[in-house]
């Protein structure tokens, strides 16, 4: 209980400053590299020469690179931070909204949105949202039955609930004639390249959901040591849970319109910081933005310039790294 | 009482008067300079676009449309292409941007192109946006058939300012129309043909699409026509259609030409296979809308009608 309710004011400035230096080297080297060149340093030239914007690396750094790699750093942090929440309310370490089914719900909204054409906001976006609410709705349903003493059915609910979507996705894709249908293959693998300065705006729903949380961050530290003791000590876990389900949900469903299907980054990022910096959320929260911001900016810049014959999706890259390193980590928290 | 104004400073006048009318000066000429050498196009989706004229820095969006500006006689001034342009083999050695359903944005803007060509139904609509929000003109075209393909043809060709190849290529698509046509309306029979678009699924190609059209324009009965785009097929569908020709377009879903004739020779029920009447065709002739369709139309008039 104890180190609940410690200061924690020294060791978060400190691990905050190391993560923002990371997440400024990924933005750095995400706007420096990619397929027409490497420079990282004119980044820097551009940065100086602000206003003389005719020059064509000014165009792609400005205003092709820079939405992108903003665009991976908001996705980046918002599953990442999304991976934390649910792996506290249900208390599984493997909770991510991947893999409850959070994410497919938003896929299958979106999806059934752009098949019909419907403008991204709030169209896509909205159809998003009320896809993986839905999604939430059914597997919390499913979990509080007569067996909802038992710790693994939230998420066997929410396992089934993303094979299901996994299924209806596939469905509209088979039954679609719609010229989209190869866009819309590609996004499922998690697709960055629809980044835009006109998707920007849509920051603003997301940064106070991040907000949220991290004012919730002390309940989540006594939500952890399980919901008696939380009641005892004051918490109202039922108005907590609520809360961070649905902003979490909201926030998730948003990344999932302007990203695609991402997986592996709320369930690698959180592990690895909670592995090294301890299972404190008042720490965790702020880390595990910037962690899984500087970590999706990294995968990006490597689907964008590993192949040269047109990049790749993103979500293979964080699968495929986010995996090996997920093993490794649990391989030497051996007892 | 004597009041003393201060002294007018040439600069602050030129502030209060001048720099207006230097702005008004400065913008009109930028604007002029705009203008020369640029005009006005409307494209075949109907959009304004401003061009340089002629352009000399051209990234097409698409095979088709890389093969056309070539047989136009203006490939020197293609900048980049996307991927599988192999049509005319130099285009193959230009620069890559991308696939067509996924253009390199990035790519496309470091080449520093006046003028970016694209197809309606193939590059998504949202990567057009974007390029021409960077200020690179984009054109359009949007064939839907032979008509319009030469009309197509036709309208490349005034902004790149090369009527009279097109004159001529349009007038070789023309005569293999006629032709055909020719002897489409001395044949007794209309062969029932299946088209396959790939192997693994059974593909076909439905009304509306350019293979459609060539087999009607060619005297043959599509067994796919329907409002289904690209519909699939099982055997079992295939064997109460009992096509007289199987038309088979190459490299669909990577077999060989053995292997693709191998899979419908198991069903010796079917009159395609009875009279041996299997064809394996360069898909590149059928469903890219370049002039070359009207080669595939010559050659499926001389399969129906040996």
């Amino acid at each position: 209980m104890d180190q609940t309710f410690t200061r924690i004011g020294p060791r978060l400035t400190v691990i905050c400053l190391l993560l923002g230096l990371l997440l400024a080297a990924a933005l750095l080297l995400g706007a420096g590299l990619g397929s027409s060149g490497r420079n990282p340093l004119a980044v820097l030239d551009v940065l100086r020469h602000l206003m003389q914007s005719d020059t064509t690396q000014h165009t792609i750094i400005w205003k092709i690179r820079l939405p992108r790699v903003l665009l991976a750093a908001m996705a980046g942090a918002t599953l990442s931070l999304g991976g934390l929440v649910f792996q506290v309310l249900l208390r599984n370490p493997l909770a991510e909204p991947y893999i409850l089914g959070i994410s497919g719900g938003a896929a299958v909204g979106a999806i059934a949105a752009m098949l019909l054409g419907i403008s991204f906001f709030p169209g896509v976006t909205g159809s998003a949202f009320a896809g993986s609410m839905a999604t939430l709705a059914i597997v919390m349903l499913l979990a509080s039955g007569p067996q909802a003493g038992r710790k693994d059915s939230l998420l066997l609910a929410g396992v089934m609930m993303n094979a299901f979507a996994g299924a209806v996705i596939m469905f509209l894709i088979s039954m679609s004639q719609s010229s989209q249908l190869h866009h819309i293959l590609f996004w499922l693998m998690g697709d960055l390249s629809m980044a835009e300065a006109a998707r920007l705006p849509l920051f603003a729903l997301i940064l106070p959901c991040h907000v949220v949380i991290f004012i919730l961050a002390r309940p989540m530290n006594v939500l952890l040591t399980g919901r008696e003791a939380a009641a005892s000590l004051g918490v109202n876990v039922r108005k907590i849970s609520l809360i961070l389900l649905i902003t979490a949900t909201l926030m998730v469903s948003l990344v999932v319109c302007l990203s695609g299907l991402v997986g592996f980054v709320g369930l690698v990022i959180p592990h690895i910081l909670r592995l090294t910096i301890g299972p404190d959320h008042r720490v965790l929260v702020p880390a595990s933005l910037l962690g899984g911001a500087s970590y999706l900016v990294f995968c990006d810049l490597l689907a964008r310039t590993l192949s040269t014959s047109g990049e790749l999706p993103v979500g293979i890259i964080t699968a495929m790294i986010g995996a090996p390193l997920f093993i490794v980590l649990l391989w030497r928290s051996r007892p | 009482m004597k009041t003393t104004s201060p002294p007018q400073r040439p600069a602050a006048w030129l502030c209060r008067a001048g720099l207006p009318t230097i702005a008004a000066v400065l913008l009109a000429m930028t604007l002029f300079a705009g203008r020369a050498g640029a005009e006005v196009f409307v494209d075949q989706v109907g959009r304004r676009v401003d061009i340089p004229a002629p352009p000399q820095r051209i990234v097409s969006l698409m095979p088709s449309i890389t093969e056309i500006v070539f047989a136009l006689g203006a490939g020197h001034r293609v900048k980049g292409v996307t991927l599988y342009s192999n049509e005319p083999p130099a285009a193959a050695e230009l620069p890559k941007v991308g696939s067509y359903v996924h253009p390199d944005v990035e790519k496309i803007v470091s080449l520093k192109p006046d003028l970016c060509l694209a197809v309606r139904d193939g590059n998504p609509r949202h990567i057009v946006d974007k390029i021409t929000g960077l200020g690179i003109p984009v054109y359009t075209i949007d064939p839907r058939n032979l008509a319009e393909i030469m009309e197509s043809v036709m309208l490349l060709a005034e902004v790149l300012d090369s009527e009279e190849r097109a004159r001529a290529i349009v007038e070789q698509i023309q005569v293999k129309i006629n032709s055909a046509a020719g002897r489409v309306t001395q044949a007794a029979t209309r062969p029932r043909v299946f088209f396959q678009i790939d192997a693994s699924p059974l593909v076909s190609a439905g009304s509306n699409t350019f293979i459609d059209q060539l087999i009607t324009q060619a005297g043959g009965v599509n067994l796919a026509a329907g409002p289904t785009a690209y519909p699939r097929y099982s055997w079992e569908d295939i064997l109460l259609m009992q096509p007289e020709v199987v038309i088979i377009a190459s490299m669909a879903g990577g077999y060989s030409e053995e292997e693709l004739k191998a899979a419908w020779r198991r069903w010796p029920e079917l009159p395609a296979v009875r009279d041996n009447r299997l064809y394996v065709v360069n898909a590149d002739l059928f469903d890219r809308p370049t002039p070359r369709l009207a080669d595939g139309l010559e050659l499926l008039v001389n399969i129906f009608f040996p």
